[in-house]
């Protein structure tokens, strides 16, 4: 049996491995790469939206907007020049928090059910915002032509991410920095508290949380991390447009944390996988897509509230009680 | 020295009702005090003023010489205000030891953010012993690993004064701990307080319907009463004064 620190530790550096060995097979298989590299793109702002709503239990519907304010920061400043990738995406991903530290400062006060609505409505000021400020966001017309980083010498290899590998390393990299982040705070005592303020908000703050500003650091920190994703994806797609941070997308990303697992480490990660990549495998089934998921998820809400990473770790857990009753039986 | 709770003439009002109207009283020595009236005395209103809840609308309200009234919650209780809710609150989905170290965290925002990165475990380690020994006193040792929702109601309430008073409060607080508790754990409800006193010499404040609990439990009674204090004394001259009697049989 593995200590309790180190077997988390173990499967997360064997899921970063896999994930770094995925061009390995998938070399000559460009379109493979590009759904894995759109589905990391897609589970970072996931990520960031479970740390709202799967641990700190605040339903953020306009997280894509956020993703957009990331994204359009860093297009703006590739396209003209004026920054390269690392401090353009640094950029895209302070404005994000800070936009999100903005919001969060009035609509955070608000009780829950407001509170959703609120952001439901700063997702769409945004998405107007991206639509319709055509001298700095290219209007509805999207922003094309944004460059992809140069090439990364890395020593013993060169990593080129306007080829498929590369930019599929590019992400996973940032993905794998994201997954740390948000383990790093579900697993510590800030987590701790978003985990109480989530359970009970009136016992929290009577334990000596400030729930007020432990809402807004996380809300802050998780736009940001969206914004991360959003700046991911437009130099992926090498284009920025409005409709991949419109309501729709919010919607789609909440799907992804919910169908996936909110609450746990995996579930964004999984939710992606089967959003993005899937419909992608399966484009035949394009027009029956949404009446498959909205079957999925009723399915889902029925027999597994806690999403299918949920589903499959209660799996588990009861393989092994029963395994353990079974040694337990043999050596009485 | 200034005294440890300090009530002054504190009012609150909802609507056209007074529910609180000019209630004063100071608890300067250590003790358990038993705070009890009538229905719609004010007592919940006043035990909702002293924790930050509800805000007073005139008077003040003093914790060791620091004036409360207007702090929030959470800085009311880093100050040494510990509270239980007379509905019962602990953190369901968390083991009862989750639950215990939880309350004794450090729930500044800075220091968290630190430890985020810094992985620092040290206090848990420390608080983990006294964690396990208060447990142990009210027989929830050997559910420690067990989420504290698979609790019966009275072994929760257990569990949420454990956790109150792992912090360590100057002034503890407790909203009838002894409803809806069946008789056995109410007995060793009342040897847990009267040992953790006697180890800590705190204030312990008691909202109380059960009479018997209460009186042999405090060594103080304070009796509210149309939204003031009415009488204060020992529990034997309390349940004889004229005044009591008649404000409850009124």
């Amino acid at each position: 049996m593995l200590p309790a620190r180190t077997a988390p530790l173990l499967s997360g550096a064997l899921f970063a491995a896999a994930l770094y060995l995925v061009p390995v097979p998938f070399a000559g298989y460009p379109y493979v790469l590009f759904a894995l590299t759109l589905t990391l793109c897609y589970a970072i702002p996931a990520m960031a939206l479970n740390l709202l709503l799967g641990y700190t239990g605040l339903v953020s519907l306009g997280h894509m907007g956020f993703a957009g304010v990331g994204a359009y920061v860093t297009a703006v400043l590739m396209k003209h020049g004026i920054a390269s990738f690392a401090p353009s995406i640094a950029a895209g991903t302070l404005a994000a928090g800070f936009v999100g530290a903005l919001v969060g400062v009035p609509c955070l006060r608000l009780r829950s059910h407001f509170f959703i609505i609120v952001t439901l409505a700063v997702g769409m000021l945004l998405f107007l915002l991206f639509n319709n400020l055509d001298w700095l966001t290219g209007g509805a017309a999207g922003l094309p032509g944004i460059p992809r980083p140069r090439p990364l010498d890395l020593g013993f290899a060169v990593v080129d991410p306007r080829r498929p590998v590369g930019i599929y390393l590019l992400a996973a990299t940032v993905f794998v920095l994201v997954f740390v982040i948000q383990y790093a705070l579900v697993r510590s005592d800030f987590g701790r508290s978003l985990a109480a303020i989530r359970q009970d908000e009136t016992l929290a703050a009577s334990r000596g949380v400030d729930v007020f500003a432990h809402k807004l650091t996380i809300f802050a920190i998780s736009a940001a991390i969206a914004g991360l994703g959003g700046g991911l994806q437009v130099v992926f797609l090498r284009a920025a447009a409005p409709q991949s941070f419109g309501l729709l997308e919010d919607i789609n990303l909440v799907l992804i944390v919910i169908v996936g697992g909110a609450g746990s480490l995996f579930g964004p990660s999984l939710g992606a996988l089967l959003f993005v990549a899937l419909p992608e495998a399966l484009r035949v089934a394009d027009a029956f897509r949404m009446v498959l998921f909205g079957a999925a998820l009723v399915a889902l809400a029925l027999f597994a509230p806690r999403g299918l990473w949920g589903l499959a770790a209660a799996a588990a857990r009861k393989l092994r009680s029963d395994e353990s009753a079974v040694a337990r039986v043999g050596h009485s | 020295m200034s005294d440890i709770l300090e009530v002054d003439s504190v009012s609150k009002s909802f609507g056209g009702v007074r529910a609180v109207d000019g209630a004063s009283f100071r608890i300067g020595a250590p003790g358990i005090y038993g705070l009890i009236g009538p229905n719609g005395a004010g007592k919940t209103t006043l035990f909702d003023v002293i924790c930050g809840r509800q805000f007073a609308d005139s008077g003040s309200v003093r914790l060791a010489g620091v004036r409360i009234d207007r702090l929030r919650v959470h800085q009311r209780v880093r100050l040494g205000l510990a509270r239980t809710f007379q509905e019962c609150r602990v953190l369901e989905e968390e083991t009862c030891l989750d639950n215990v170290l939880f309350a004794a965290q450090d729930k500044n925002l800075g220091r968290e953010m630190i430890q985020t990165f810094g992985r620092s475990e040290a206090y848990r380690r420390t608080a983990m012993a006294e964690a396990e020994r208060l447990l142990d006193l009210v027989n929830l040792g050997n559910l420690q690993a067990e989420p504290a929702g698979n609790l019966s109601y009275g072994q929760r309430r257990l569990l949420e004064i454990v956790s109150s008073l792992i912090v360590k409060p100057r002034l503890l607080l407790l909203d009838e701990p002894a409803s809806g508790i069946n008789p056995t754990l109410l007995n060793m409800l009342r040897d847990f307080l009267l040992r953790m006193f006697a180890e800590r010499q705190i204030v312990v404040v008691i909202v109380e319907h059960n009479m018997e609990f209460i009186m042999s439990l405090a060594s103080h009674i304070l009796v509210m009463h149309q939204g003031r204090v009415l009488e204060e004394g020992p529990p034997a001259a309390v349940q004889t004064s004229q005044r009591v009697i008649d404000a409850y049989l009124g």
